[in-house]
């Protein structure tokens, strides 16, 4: 590939102010009414930019010694937790740390955008208390100013793009792709797609270790890949740092996901020096060109085994609307395409104006790397090591009393209800049972639940458990793929099978 | 023009709102309702305007049931919305949307202020007025 021009010489145009910058955008409008031909000619940076919740991000954090000192063992800023494993006085601040007085309202991403904002914060901490560090308690105010170093160091970033997501059951869920409604709903998405800065050089040709970013706000470093980087799949990542005393509130949020949890929308924009076409081809990819899977979050599995219902481009994701079969759907981004914009244009004004410099990486970026799910080794139960297999069973024209002097000879509290064919009608408790007698009613199809909440043998038992809290009920029939009746699973079988927080079988 | 209508338990069983669209004769949609044997609450869309408007609600306030205009209900602090769009597509009657320059918008003539967006906004910047 022919070299068009080397970093060294972009950085002398920049220092004599006659490099020609473009916004991603720009650049895509340029190369579709001059070719790219042209564009890769006269163009020497594209700025890139992207404005999103980045649950990896937090900030190491040195807050100096008190008199007398103290080797703080627990931490908290504003009652956020701080992770204190690390010397007396450093430690680090996650984004998604919870407030331990104010829960899903407050958090890490809030603390850190407090802290750049310049807002006073309470720190207190605990110790046990050494012959060199005698105190063993604290309470104070700091500021961001007051700390001796307050760096953002994030370990993944920047998701090259990111499936969609869409909610097959039939109630609301809420999710860290925000609020999914029931029965396909709507859609959400995430990523700045066209103005993605690993989208415009995705062979990491400029991309790499050491690359000068902008970096909410201020001045940031790529230090390496990120965490789950995964490129040859299109999800590449980035772990980055910055000096978190230049940046900007506006450039980084707290944000809280309505129960989920709490993170941090991170500004991210990298500049693309156009040292040949093959880097010129990348930089003008559009939203048409990029697709990512809409997957189902109604199944909770791992995020790559949810179902995929279909393959997007971000222009059809943008656009509003998505057709699922027949239906349109509803369909919005939760990072921010307008910020990420003028996170471009931002960082392009920095270079016109010479105040930023462009580096060449030290170390590419991995081109390869594997993701690899989480084995569970050992036995964990499933419902079909948990379930009671010898059901008692009713029919729908059993009379009332019968039946509820069966509950009482067998000692339980859940009966279901069952065909000929031994396949689920409904579900009576013993409650259902009183009441029943109380009106008078006598025959169970009367009464009986015809909406039965039911488990499948092989799910995880978290799962069937939350589904039990959920509806508030405390037994569920299993079934086969057919509805027949294999088996019941009570909160009682549960709790019975728990010790010291795990379950044996 | 949306409308809130607060029946108190004097008036809850009354058909007060069957009586006022057979009186005059207006397709009057009932876009959400929550009744119980206490108080009961709907939300609806009269269309009209002006002085028809006014006089309309008035039928309803000499019923005994308690009238609020959908204006100003939602308020979003344009200071801290940065327009990430989380709160579009939950939104029931696509009162929300991304518009120019990718910037939130917001109909009030469409909203039934049923708080989805306060939810679903991560930076708080929505506030609901009821």
């Amino acid at each position: 590939m022919e070299t068009l021009r080397s970093v060294e010489e972009i950085n002398e145009k920049i220092k004599r102010g006659d490099a020609i910058v473009l916004t991603a955008e720009e650049m895509i409008k340029l190369a579709e009414s001059s070719g790219i031909k042209v564009a890769a000619k006269e163009v020497d940076v594209v700025t890139s930019g992207t404005f999103g919740a980045m649950c990896s991000s937090g900030a190491f954090l040195n807050f100096g010694h008190s008199d007398p000192p103290i080797k703080m063992s627990k931490c908290w800023l504003n009652d956020v937790p701080v992770y204190k494993g690390l010397a007396a006085v450093d430690g680090y601040l996650g984004a998604t740390a919870l407030s331990e007085t104010r829960g899903f309202e407050y958090g890490g991403g809030h603390v850190i955008e407090d802290l750049v904002s310049g807002k006073e914060i309470e720190l207190r901490a605990e110790s046990y208390g050494t012959d060199c560090y005698p105190r063993r308690h604290i309470e104070t105010l700091i500021t961001i100013h007051d700390l001796n170093q307050a760096v953002l160091l994030n370990p993944r970033n920047c998701y090259q793009k990111y499936d969609a997501a869409i909610n097959s059951t039939d109630r609301v869920l809420y999710t860290y792709m925000g609020t999914l409604l029931p029965n396909y709903g709507n859609i959400t998405f995430s990523g700045a797609g066209q103005l993605n800065p690993l989208c415009k050089d995705p062979n990491y040709e400029t991309i790499g270790i050491g690359t000068r970013i902008f970096l909410g706000g201020g001045i940031g470093y790529i230090i390496g890949e990120g965490t789950q980087h995964s490129p040859q799949s299109g999800f590449g990542t980035l772990m980055v740092k910055g000096d978190l005393k230049q940046m900007s509130s506006r450039y980084l949020r707290g944000a809280t996901f309505h129960r989920y949890g709490v993170t941090l929308y991170v500004g991210v924009g990298v500049p693309i020096p156009v040292i040949n076409e093959k880097v010129a081809q990348t930089t003008v990819l559009r939203d048409d060109e990029i697709f990512v899977n809409i997957r189902d979050y109604g199944v909770p599995s791992r995020p790559d085994l949810r179902p995929i219902l279909k393959c997007v481009s971000y222009a059809e994701l943008r656009s509003g609307k998505v057709t699922i079969g027949e239906r349109d759907v509803p369909c919005s981004p939760l990072s921010s395409y307008k910020i990420a914009k003028e996170i471009s244009e931002v960082l392009k004004k920095w270079i016109l104006e010479g105040q930023f410099l462009l580096t060449k990486p030290i170390e590419p970026l991995p081109e390869k790397s594997e993701f690899k799910p989480l084995e569970v080794r050992g036995k964990e139960p499933r419902v079909r090591d948990l379930m009671r297999t010898k059901v008692v069973i009713a029919r729908p024209d059993d009379d009332i009393k019968v039946v509820a002097r069966k509950l009482v000879e067998k000692g339980i509290d859940h009966l279901p209800v069952v065909d000929d064919e031994n396949r689920i009608v409904g579900i009576v408790t013993s409650w259902d049972l009183a009441r029943a007698i109380a009106n008078d009613k006598h025959r169970l199809e009367e009464i009986m639940t015809r909406h039965v909440i039911v488990a499948l043998e092989n799910e995880a038992i978290d799962v069937v458990a939350r589904r039990m809290a959920r509806h508030n009920i405390s037994g569920v029939p299993v079934v086969d793929q057919a509805n027949h009746v294999i088996g019941i699973i009570t909160t009682d079988d549960i709790s019975k099978k728990i010790i010291g927080g795990s379950i044996t079988v | 023009m949306r409308v809130k209508l607060i029946y108190s338990h004097d008036v809850v069983e009354k058909p007060v709102l069957a009586e006022i669209i057979l009186k005059t004769g207006l397709a009057i949609n009932i876009l959400e309702a929550k009744v119980n044997a206490q108080k009961g609450e709907l939300i609806v869309s009269i269309p009209a305007s002006g002085e028809r408007l006014e006089e309309i609600l008035e039928m309803f306030k000499e019923e005994g049931v308690q009238v609020q205009k959908f204006t100003e209900i939602i308020q979003i602090d344009r200071e801290k919305c940065i327009s990430c769009g989380a709160c579009v597509s939950p939104c029931p009657t696509k009162a929300l949307w991304l518009g120019r320059e990718w910037t939130l918008e917001f109909d009030e003539e469409k909203c039934v202020a049923c708080k989805t967006c306060v939810d679903a906004c991560p930076v708080k910047a929505i506030k609901i007025q009821l």
